[in-house]
């Protein structure tokens, strides 16, 4: 599968056209990672979003305060992880550690995102909107989980 | 093609559950391997409307023995 494909397969570039997608896809840079690997770490400053392409991944809370680390969800293909640092600019809101062999992800640097959507304009819209509907849904996701 | 994200919810169990993609709907009693463990779909809900090819989908599960495999 392409990037192109893969990118049209993730919900956050839901709404894109093929031009546009290959716009995004010029941004992206690919990464692997073995199972046990952290991806990122809770309380770190750092500029990248991720879109999993292929594995999972764990979401771990706790660390950062010296609380032993707990895993709040684990997501899949198709997920975006370090949203709320790209709109934000706050620190990582928790860590993330790759479970499957292997864990392939494409990053996308937010200078190199601020850049497109600024050339861009309909990009940023249809992207940010994206964004908003992600972190709705896993909020939506938590709450049911309170039930 | 349609494309199905759904939030996996478990109860009765400390699996924290999940989030993915997936290309079809899951259906109540449908039972499904997250992680190590396998589990019961014992409800279905369209969590919000579709947008383009995706669907916002929610299950919740509960524990129980080996069958189709997620992940």
């Amino acid at each position: 599968m392409d990037l192109n494909q893969i990118l049209q397969s993730v919900d956050l570039f839901e709404g894109l056209t093929a031009h546009e997608l290959d716009r995004v896809a010029s941004i992206c840079v690919e990464k692997r990672f073995k199972p046990g690997e952290l991806i990122t770490r809770e309380g770190a400053t750092e500029t990248e979003l991720y879109v999993i392409n292929e594995g999972f991944v764990e979401i771990l809370l706790g660390e950062r305060f010296g609380a032993s680390a707990r895993v709040v969800v684990s997501l899949g293909p198709g997920q975006i992880i370090g949203e709320m640092a790209l709109v934000d600019q706050g620190p990582r809101s928790a860590s993330v550690r790759a479970t499957s062999d292997p864990t392939v992800v494409e990053t996308i640097q937010r200078a190199d995102f601020e850049s497109l959507c600024q050339q861009e304009t309909r990009i940023g819209y249809v992207i940010m909107r994206n964004l908003a509907a992600d972190l709705s849904f896993k909020m939506r996701h938590r709450n049911l989980r309170e039930r | 093609m349609a494309i199905f994200k759904v939030s996996y919810v478990i109860v009765g169990n400390a699996n924290p559950g999940m989030i993915l993609n997936q290309d079809h709907m899951p259906q109540k009693g449908d039972r499904v391997q997250l992680g190590t463990e396998y589990f019961e779909i014992i409800e279905v809900m369209e969590l919000v409307p579709p947008r383009g090819e995706f669907h916002y989908i929610h299950v919740t599960c509960r524990p129980s023995g080996k069958k189709r495999k997620i992940r």
